[in-house]
């Protein structure tokens, strides 16, 4: 062994023994001398490093720039978060609407008009009243959606059948039209929650929509 | 003295410590190794804040790998590496900014130089000084216990260029100790 080689493992490894090492070391004073001297330093270093070192808790420094475009990708996260809420909640109750109408297919098969009665019971139990309109009603039904019991009605226009639900628990903050599954339809703010009206042609459906929104009434209003 | 990669599955022929009991004991086996854990962070990121991000989010990853302990007195060793390996991710992910490493004594400089003897004190400084290469290996195989193999196995080097970087760690040391240097070795330190 050569002395570049012994103190490679030396420094290496202080404490370590190999034979050949050994051998190296009882002829080479000099390497046996560094030899000594890395063990005594490698008993502080030992020491150095039992103690965490007290260092500092570093400041997270963020350059300008980079802030402002933290602030701004904050703000295009929250709009976009927004937006994808907002479109998602008007899509889901759409997509609610007619997916309740799709289980329903009896609701397309009445030709007679519903008993007044009938009609009545149905709007009570959901707290509002009908006024007349121009429209016989052959279906009326207290349906279960999202939580609560709704008027489900199918009226006869002049041309064909469309579906009403009165909402009076779900908010909408504009118009908003859909087409799913066959059908199309409009949900409209009314001043009791919303209506949700769809048919199975794509027939104009806002002047039904107005309205069914003009003659829904709230029963405690009357 | 570790006798399967961290986050490796679970060998047939070794008892795995597993079960509801289990967890509860793996849990405050984890904890009692958080102090070792934090210092070998230390010495490696040389920023407290940091240190503590790297041990919580390496005990989050032990345990959610915690079949692959299969023996707990290998617990040590295999912590240690999580702990080394998430430092290196830090470093993979994104380039972090560097903190002047006198700014981050100079906050603590009394609480630095105040325990120890004026030796060990400057060894202290000069180990946090050496440049990560050579900090690196030092720690593992002083604070570790890591083998030369392991070490290299661990960051991908020869052996070779293990000694030779331990060599350089300390003989870096022996200069800021006040020692006379030894000459450079000639090994490599090509990766494996």
């Amino acid at each position: 062994m050569i002395c570049e080689d012994a103190r490679r493992f030396i420094g290496a490894d202080p404490s370590a023994t190999s034979g050949e090492l050994a051998e190296h070391l009882k002829v080479c004073h000099a390497c046996a001398e560094f030899q000594l001297e890395m063990v005594a330093l490698e008993a502080n270093i030992r020491r150095a490093l039992e103690e965490p070192p007290a260092v500092a808790r570093g400041r997270r420094r963020v350059p300008v720039q980079s802030r402002w475009a933290l602030a701004a990708s904050i703000v295009l996260v929250l709009m976009a978060s927004l937006v994808i809420w907002a479109v998602r909640t008007e899509n889901s109750l759409a997509h609610d609407v007619v997916a309740h109408v799709v289980a329903e297919p009896q609701s397309w098969a009445g030709t007679d008009a519903v008993p007044e009665d009938a009609l009545e019971d149905v709007l009570r139990r959901s707290g509002v009243v009908l006024d007349a309109t121009p429209y016989s009603v052959v279906y009326a039904s207290s349906c279960w959606f999202r939580g609560h019991y709704v008027p489900h009605l199918v009226v006869r226009t002049a041309h064909n059948l469309v579906t009403v639900l009165i909402l009076r628990d779900e908010n909408v903050d504009r118009r908003q039209s859909f087409h799913e599954d066959g059908l199309s339809g409009v949900i409209v703010p009314s001043a009791h929650g919303s209506i949700a009206v769809l048919a199975a042609s794509s027939v104009q459906l806002d002047d039904l929509a107005e309205r069914m929104r003009l003659a829904v009434r709230s029963q405690s209003a009357e | 003295m570790r006798n399967y990669p961290p986050e490796d599955p679970v060998s047939s022929d070794c008892v795995s410590i597993t079960g509801a009991a289990a967890d509860k004991r793996i849990t405050r086996l984890f904890e009692s190794m958080r102090p070792d854990l934090l210092r070998f962070a230390l010495w490696l990121t040389r920023d407290r804040a940091l240190a503590e991000d790297v041990v919580q989010e390496s005990l989050l990853r032990a345990w959610r790998s915690r079949e692959a302990l299969k023996d707990p007195a290998c617990s040590r060793a295999w912590l240690l590496t999580i702990v080394r390996r998430e430092h290196a991710r830090l470093y993979e992910r994104k380039r972090l900014e560097l903190v002047s490493l006198n700014d981050a004594l100079e906050h603590e400089g009394g609480a630095l130089l105040s325990r120890d003897d004026s030796d060990v004190q400057a060894l202290r400084a000069a180990i946090l000084k050496l440049p990560i290469e050579y900090r690196e290996p030092l720690i593992m195989q002083v604070l570790g216990g890591f083998s030369v193999d392991e070490i290299a196995s661990e960051l991908s080097l020869t052996a070779s260029a293990v000694l030779t970087r331990l060599f350089r760690a300390r003989n870096k040391l022996r200069t800021l100790y006040g020692l006379t240097p030894a000459p450079d070795v000639s090994g490599t330190e090509m990766p494996s």
